[in-house]
C-alpha cells in the first residue's frame, strides 16, 4: 500500500468526518462541554502544583517551575488520551468495521485527532502561562512542534500495535491503564531530572537517568521544556552520555511505528470477523 | 492466528469488459470460539489444556458465478445459507479463504442501512457522516442534502438527535442516503421492507428505475420482489449454489426448501 493510496480522497473524507464526530461526541451531554479539554490538564496541574511546589517545595530547583510542570502535565495528558483512545478505537468502531470496507487505520487516526486538537488548545495556554511567568520567546520555540510530532508518532505506534492485539484480547485496555500509571512515575513530570542525578556522581544514578531519558515520552517532554521554557532543563542531548543513548529514543519511535503500522495492516484483514 | 487464507479479491476498472463480478471457486470458513476464548486468561487456559478454543465452520463451499453489467441479480436462501458472508466478501469486508473474486468497477460498500449512524448526532450531522462513509465530501453532500431530505420526507426533524427518531424514520433516512451512492455496482441487503406503504412505493419506483441501468445485487427473502425486479436469481443452500437462473424458477425452488 503506497502512501498516495493510504491518503486517497475517500480516506481523507472519512478521516475528517470521523474525527469531527469524535470531537463533537467527546464532551456530549456535559455542562461545560469543550471546556473540559482545558480544565482537565489545568486541574491536574493544580493538584500536582499544590503537592509538589507548595508542600514539597520543588519550586526552587527549577526556574519557572509552574510552567515547567504545566508543560509536563499537558504533554502527558496528550500521550494518555492519544493512546487510550487509539487503542480502543478499533473495537469501539466495530460496527463500521464489521460492515463497511475501508482501511481500518482510519478509525485509529481519527480517534487520536481529538487528542491533537486538545493539545493544540492546551499549548496555547502553556505559552500564555510562560509569557506571564516571564519566559522570553526565542527561536527555539520553533522546535516544539517537531517534538510534539515525535510524541504523536510514538503514541500512534502504540495505538496501532496494542489496538490490533486488543481486538482479540480485550485485556489490553486494562493492562494499558496500569502501564500508564507506572509510566507516569517513570517520566520526569513532577520531579526534576536533577533529583534523579543527585549531587554525587554515582554510577547507578547516572544509569537510571540514562534509562529515564531513553524513554521517548521523557525525551520529548524534556526537549519541549528545554526549547520552550528554560535551557537549564536536562535533556537527552545535553546529558553526559554515549551517542547511542542519545539516538535511542528516536530509534525506538521510528522502529515501533513502522513495526506497529505493518502489524496493524496485517491483522486488519480479519478485524471484520473478529471484532 | 495462523490463518490459511489464500483467496484473492481484485478490483479492476475496465469499461470494455462486460463482466461486473466474477466469482470462481470461492470458499470461506470461520473459526467460532467454542469455549469463550475472549481474553488472555481463557486463551492461555485453552492452550494449556490442549483445547483449540474454536471450531471451524464452512460457510461457503466453492461458489462459481458471473454477473454481467446491468444485471439485477437476486441472491436468496435460508437463514445461514451464506448470503451475507458472500456479500461481505464481494464488498471487501471479509477476505476470501480460497478462490477468487473479481470486481470490475466501484462497488458501493453498503450492506446494511444505517451502519455508522450515531444516535447522539442530529439527523443532519448523520447525513454528512454517512455520506463520508460512501465517499462523498462535505461540499458534495451540500449539493445532495436537499434531495436526500425530501426523499426521506424528514425535513422538520433534521436538527433533532437521531435517538429521538422512530425506527422507521431512521431507516428512511439511511435509505435516502444510500441510494445517492453512484457506484457501478449496488449491493443491497434486505432493504426493501423499509418504512410505510407510501415510502415503500417510492422505493419500488426507484428500484424499477434502476432496472437495466445499473448492476444491482439484492439479498432478500421476499420472492415477490425477486420476481418483480430481478433478471436473475441465485439460490444458496448450505454454502453452495443450488440454482441459478430465471427468477420465477429459482423462487419456486426456494419455496420448495420449506415444504419438506
Amino acid at each position: 500500500m503506497s502512501l498516495p493510496r493510504v491518503l486517497n480522497r475517500q480516506n481523507r473524507i472519512l478521516l475528517k468526518e470521523l474525527s469531527k464526530t469524535d470531537f463533537k461526541l467527546r464532551y456530549q451531554g456535559s455542562a461545560l462541554g469543550y471546556l473540559w479539554a482545558l480544565l482537565r490538564p489545568l486541574l491536574m496541574f493544580a493538584i500536582l502544583y499544590f503537592v509538589f511546589a507548595v508542600i514539597m517545595n520543588f519550586n526552587n530547583e527549577i526556574p519557572h517551575y509552574p510552567v515547567y510542570l504545566l508543560t509536563g502535565t499537558v504533554l502527558w495528558s496528550f500521550f494518555t488520551e492519544c493512546t487510550s483512545q487509539g487503542i480502543q478505537a478499533t473495537v469501539s468502531r466495530g460496527d463500521l468495521i464489521r460492515k463497511i470496507c475501508f482501511p481500518r487505520y482510519v478509525v485509529v487516526v481519527s480517534a487520536t485527532f481529538t487528542a491533537l486538537i486538545n493539545l493544540a488548545i492546551n499549548m496555547v495556554v502553556v505559552v500564555l502561562f510562560a509569557l506571564i511567568n516571564g519566559v522570553t520567546p526565542s527561536l527555539s520555540w520553533l522546535m516544539v512542534p517537531v517534538w510534539i510530532l515525535e510524541l504523536y508518532t510514538f503514541s500512534l505506534g502504540i495505538a496501532f500495535l496494542l489496538g490490533a492485539i486488543n481486538v482479540k484480547y480485550r485485556d489490553i485496555t486494562s493492562i494499558w491503564d496500569v502501564i500508564i500509571q507506572a509510566l507516569f512515575y517513570a517520566v520526569p513530570i513532577i520531579y526534576p531530572m536533577s533529583m534523579v542525578i543527585g549531587a554525587g556522581d554515582s554510577a547507578a544514578r547516572m544509569l537510571v537517568a540514562k534509562v529515564i531519558l531513553a524513554n521517548p515520552i521523557a525525551q520529548t517532554i524534556q526537549d519541549v521544556r528545554h526549547d520552550l521554557i528554560t535551557p537549564e532543563t536536562v535533556t537527552v542531548w545535553n546529558f553526559d552520555s554515549a551517542w547511542y543513548w542519545k539516538v535511542l529514543p528516536i530509534a525506538i519511535v521510528i522502529f515501533l511505528f513502522i513495526f506497529a503500522a505493518l502489524y496493524y495492516r496485517k491483522k486488519s484483514k480479519y478485524f471484520a470477523e473478529e471484532v | 492466528m495462523k490463518k490459511r487464507e489464500i483467496g484473492t479479491r481484485t478490483v479492476i476498472d475496465n469499461p470494455a469488459d462486460q463482466t461486473a463480478i466474477a466469482v470462481s471457486n470461492l470458499y470461506k470458513s470461520f473459526r467460532l470460539p467454542t469455549e469463550r476464548a475472549w481474553g488472555l486468561k481463557q486463551a492461555l487456559f485453552n492452550r494449556l489444556r490442549g483445547i483449540k478454543g474454536f471450531k471451524e465452520q464452512q460457510v461457503l463451499r466453492g461458489l462459481n458465478f458471473e454477473i454481467k453489467k446491468g444485471e439485477f441479480v437476486g441472491i436468496i436462501g435460508r437463514n445461514g445459507s451464506g448470503k451475507s458472508t458472500l456479500l461481505k466478501i464481494l464488498s471487501g469486508t471479509y477476505y476470501p479463504e480460497k478462490g477468487s473474486v473479481l470486481v470490475n468497477g466501484t462497488l458501493v460498500p453498503f450492506i446494511e442501512l444505517g451502519v455508522g449512524f450515531n444516535p447522539e448526532l442530529t439527523g443532519k450531522e448523520n447525513v454528512y457522516l454517512n455520506g463520508a462513509m460512501l465517499g462523498f465530501s462535505n461540499s458534495e453532500m451540500d449539493r445532495m442534502y436537499n434531495e436526500i431530505v425530501s426523499f426521506a420526507e424528514l425535513r422538520p426533524f433534521m436538527n433533532q438527535k437521531l435517538k429521538n427518531y422512530s425506527s422507521g424514520m431512521q431507516v428512511r433516512l439511511a435509505f435516502s442516503i444510500a441510494i445517492r451512492a453512484r457506484g457501478d455496482i449496488l449491493v443491497l441487503d434486505e432493504v426493501l421492507a423499509v418504512g410505510d406503504a407510501a415510502f415503500q412505493q417510492k422505493c419500488n419506483d426507484y428500484f424499477e428505475s434502476l432496472k437495466g441501468e445499473q448492476t444491482v445485487i439484492l439479498v432478500t427473502h421476499s420472492m415477490e420482489n425477486v420476481e418483480r425486479f430481478c433478471d436473475r436469481a441465485i439460490l444458496l443452500e448450505d454454502g453452495e449454489i443450488m440454482q441459478d437462473g430465471d427468477p420465477k424458477k429459482v423462487a419456486k425452488a426456494y419455496m420448495k426448501l420449506f415444504e419438506s
